[in-house]
């Protein structure tokens, strides 16, 4: 076991924790967008930045192990500025604000992020991929997070997803990008259920669900 | 997800035996979306396409919404009144006690209902009928793996958890498709394999894990007890068997341990046609690790000596030691939601709940005790027994609740002549289906989605069920209708919800001791459970529940199964279940998973197909001892050559026309997997469709 404190609580964790870990043991939110309990910790996001005591710089919560006697502190102003401005810049690429089930507009709210300060390039807006009976497409919306293409590999094992693209054209694909009917999909739905931005949704929600814009 | 407006219940899965927990979202008295639960300890956050999406069933516009009855034999179905329905059912039975007594009727619970439900179903038919014809559809699956665990371990359930997988160093799977037929265990053991689990496949078909695992056996159809015999002979020569264990904790090894000598691989190969390299592999794959799972499906129990193989698999984990401990279970995937749970509940013809026989007399006595009235002392008839029964006049009528036997059980023919020859049938059911073509009286029944109560998962899980939307129409719970017939029938069943119900299951049944409502919570409770609420994740942890506290050796010898290939039927089919429907298909059929998977086909080797000039997608005749069936033919690699395979999700198929009368030798459990066939093009021979009696 290991005791270490965030933001002043003390917690006690068993080998291999991580600060989300204890963070959540200890009833403290840290916001998170790349994060899932059901798969590894990646990492890739840095929304979940945190400082702590004698580090260099802010830390990301969900792939750093606890230290005993490690003190975390989970509003450390320079972690909160780039979970901020991280959040920012996904939100800019979007045709339009996140609709206000997602995850993505929750994190956005929570942490305060407003209508995106840089005007640039958004994605085209464009209709849903529904080729599928239950499983709908609509890769405006992605965010290159990975937790569709984790979820495929990692929870149900079908490995019927990929990234795609680079930069700006970042995206997902169901197998050779031949829609989720004809690719190796076992339509387990573990992609949509993990998704934070309805980029892959169910065909049933696409009406009851329009985005708040 | 936080979909506007919407109520969120937390309910278990009613598809398969997984028993994954879901959030089930309602909006405007429809489901609008389900999730995994992340804390249901069966699923871990996930679920598969049928739990997940295969919903809009329940709002289907075919849904019975009121009464039918039918007044003539050849009549037509009318609606009625549910007062009309249920005086009619209470003055037919009545009538037929009467002049023909109790035993002239039986009834069959639903392993698709509730505990509840199958307890309240099981004292109608003991306490307001009289008689013990009562049993359910676990009789056409996993029958068998009941009689083995209770005669070689003690309980009917599997030893373990779904959790052992994820412990275990290797694993042996034989005859299920998990990936398909349970997806969500399918997907952990995928998982487990790949983070080093070793596992080995044994299936007549090629399934998808076979692809992960280590070995892929693929012995002929009918012959697992040769391979299960193989597999101890070398675990024996080579020093695997655990003496202490043994000597401790088991009796029957010397008898046992005298029979493997006639199994050596070289015997064994010529018997199963998997090479002595293999099963020798298999051995040391299982005894080299320290732990270890074997995992097995209806490819093991639908067989004529299928109990005995349950019974052999016992063996093999007795002689290692490699049962009572994590990482070390015997886990039975068990076919539906609640095929576990029915039977624990004792709609049985032999049983009251937890499997306490009806001739046992202290047994019997409390039961009288509780319910105020006399019981039978004599064993009822089993589902097979209840049809012969049936055609020879001494069964006039049947209740069947959520089955329907007229597309599941096996020789169509001779189920459909059972069903015309009684005097009254009544079907409850949530749709009209081929059995409720031969019905009187057809009530409308509720959908998982529409109750409360809980089913038991096949690692023992007690998990509760809650409505997340409500009955459609003037259908009724399936708990509300038993209730009404038992008092019509002039007994009353003394409980409000089913909640008083499992109080009285509790009070009654020393496993269920307990269990109630409030104490299973969101992650239930795997029984046997203590009065203090102790429940039993690993059973037989120091003893096993036989007399003793030893568990039994059978010493059980390979015999052949109950058909074979011939000149006139030269190929051997096989029956089982693809991922996108579920058995009869009566709900995933109304769902989008049709346009998934439109039509059952069958599966043949290309081999066989260049052989008998068959092409991909052709219409072709299917011919049994029995029956005949055309459908379109897909020629894959996944199967071996000599073997067909299909499923019977459509019922425009009728590939249970084909099933004869073979089944297991303890337990009549049907041989569904293996039936002698000849394949050929439509327009070869003429077409030789039995007719049914009713031309239906």
């Amino acid at each position: 076991m290991s005791r270490v404190t965030i933001d002043g609580v003390a917690v006690d964790v068993a080998p291999g924790a991580t600060i989300l870990d204890a963070a959540r043991a200890a009833g403290v939110w840290v916001p998170t967008l790349c994060f899932d309990a059901r798969q590894a910790a990646f990492g890739a996001c840095r929304v979940c930045l945190v400082g702590v005591e004698g580090a260099p710089a802010p830390l990301p919560a969900c792939t750093t192990p606890c230290r005993d006697g490690m003190a975390v502190d989970t509003e450390d102003p320079t972690a909160r500025r780039v979970a901020h401005a991280v959040v920012e810049l996904v939100l800019s690429e979007l045709p339009q604000p996140p609709a206000p089930h997602t995850e993505l507009a929750q994190v956005a709210e929570r942490l305060d992020v407003g209508e995106p300060r840089w005007p640039g390039e958004t994605h085209a807006p464009a209709l849903p991929d529904t080729r599928h009976p239950y499983l709908a497409f609509r890769h405006e919306l992605c965010i290159s997070c990975g937790r569709c293409v984790r979820a495929c590999d990692e929870v149900q094992g079908t490995f019927a997803l990929a990234a795609t693209g680079r930069g700006f054209g970042a995206n997902v694909a169901a197998g050779l990008d031949e829609g989720f009917r004809d690719s190796a999909c076992v339509s387990c739905g573990a992609c949509a259920d993990t998704c934070p931005t309805d980029a892959i949704t169910e065909v049933s929600l696409l009406g009851i669900m329009e985005p708040s814009a | 997800m936080n979909l506007p407006g919407a109520t969120v219940t937390t309910t278990t899965c009613g598809y398969c035996g997984v028993g994954c927990r879901l959030e089930a979202h309602a909006l405007d008295g429809r489901i609008a979306t389900i999730a995994p639960a992340l804390d249901g300890p069966a699923n871990l956050g996930h679920t598969c396409l049928k739990g997940r999406f295969a919903h809009q069933f329940s709002r289907h516009r075919q849904r019975l919404t009121t009464p039918l009855i039918r007044d003539a034999r050849d009549g037509e179905l009318r609606p009625a009144a549910w007062d009309e329905a249920i005086e009619r059912i209470a003055a037919e039975l009545g009538r037929i006690r009467a002049a023909h007594g109790p035993d002239a009727i039986a009834g069959l619970a639903s392993s698709r209902a509730t505990n509840e439900d199958c307890y309240a179903m099981q004292r109608l038919m003991r306490a307001a009928i009289g008689t013990n014809n009562i049993d359910n559809c676990s009789r056409v699956c996993h029958s068998p793996t009941s009689y083995a665990l209770r005669r070689s371990l003690g309980l009917s359930g599997a030893t373990g958890s779904f959790a052992d997988f994820d412990r275990a160093g290797a694993t042996i799977l034989i005859g299920a498709n998990p990936t398909e037929g349970h997806p969500v265990v399918g997907a952990r053991i995928k998982q487990a394999t790949l983070r080093g689990m070793q596992l080995v496949t044994i299936d007549p078909r090629r399934i998808e894990l076979a692809d992960y695992g280590v070995l892929h056996l693929a012995p002929r159809p009918g012959t697992n007890a040769a391979v299960l015999l193989g597999i101890a002979h070398v675990l024996e020569r080579d020093g695997f068997v655990e003496r202490a264990f043994v000597d401790a904790r088991t009796d029957g090894w010397d008898a046992f341990a005298e029979l493997l000598a006639a199994y050596a691989p070289d015997e064994v190969s010529e018997i199963t046609g998997v090479p002595a390299a293999d099963l020798e592999r298999a051995a040391h794959v299982y005894g080299e690790a320290a732990d270890a799972c074997i995992a097995w499906g209806l490819g093991v129990t639908e067989h004529k000596y299928g109990s005995e193989v349950v019974q052999l698999i016992c063996n093999v984990a007795l002689m290692t030691g490699k049962v009572g401990r994590p990482g070390s279970a015997l886990l039975p995937l068990r076919g539906q939601n609640n095929v576990q749970g029915s039977s624990d509940m004792g709609a049985l013809p032999d049983t009251y709940t937890a499997y306490r026989s009806v001739t046992d007399e202290a047994v019997a006595r409390s039961f009288e005790d509780a319910w105020g009235v006399p019981l039978s002392r004599a064993v009822g008839l089993k589902i097979p027994q209840m049809f012969d029964a049936a055609i020879t006049g001494e069964l006039k009528a049947m209740y069947i609740f959520g089955e329907d036997v007229a597309q599941t059980d096996p020789n169509t023919a001779h189920v459909v002549h059972a069903l015309e020859s009684l005097d009254f049938l009544v079907v409850q059911d949530i749709f009209e289906n081929e059995t409720t073509r031969y019905a009187d009286v057809i009530l409308p029944a509720s959908s998982f989605l529409e109750k409360s109560g809980t089913f038991t998962n096949a690692e023992r899980r007690v998990q509760l069920v809650a409505p997340a939307i409500d009955p459609p129409g003037e259908a009724r719970t399936d708990f509300e209708i038993i209730k009404a017939v038992a008092r019509a029938l002039g007994h009353e069943l003394p409980w409000e919800t089913p909640a008083d119900a499992m109080d009285e299951i509790a009070a009654l049944t020393p496993d269920w001791a307990g269990i109630s409502h409030a104490r299973l919570g969101r992650s239930g409770l795997q029984w046997p459970v203590a009065p203090d609420g102790t429940d039993a994740p690993i059973l037989y942890e120091r003893e096993f529940t036989l007399p003793g506290g030893r568990a039994h050796f059978a010493p059980l010898p390979y015999k052949a199964p109950g058909d074979a290939a011939d000149d006139e039927f030269p190929l051997i089919l096989v029956t089982g279940r693809r991922l996108q429907h579920y058995n009869a298909g009566t709900m995933t059929r109304r769902t989008g998973n049709v346009e998934l998977v439109g039509a059952d086909v069958l599966e043949i080797h290309p081999d066989d197909a260049a052989h008998l000039w068959i092409s991909e997608g052709e219409t072709i005749s299917v011919r049994s001892r029995v029956g005949r069936i055309e459908l379109p033919a897909h020629v894959t690699d996944r199967i071996e050559p000599g073997h067909v395979f299909t499923t019977f999700h459509f019922p425009e198929t009728r590939t249970n026309l084909l099933v004869g009368a073979s089944a297991d030798v303890n337990t009549s459990c049907p041989e569904y997997k293996v039936v002698a066939v000849d394949v050929r093009p439509l327009g070869e021979e003429p077409a030789r469709t039995p007719a049914l009696a009713s031309g239906a």
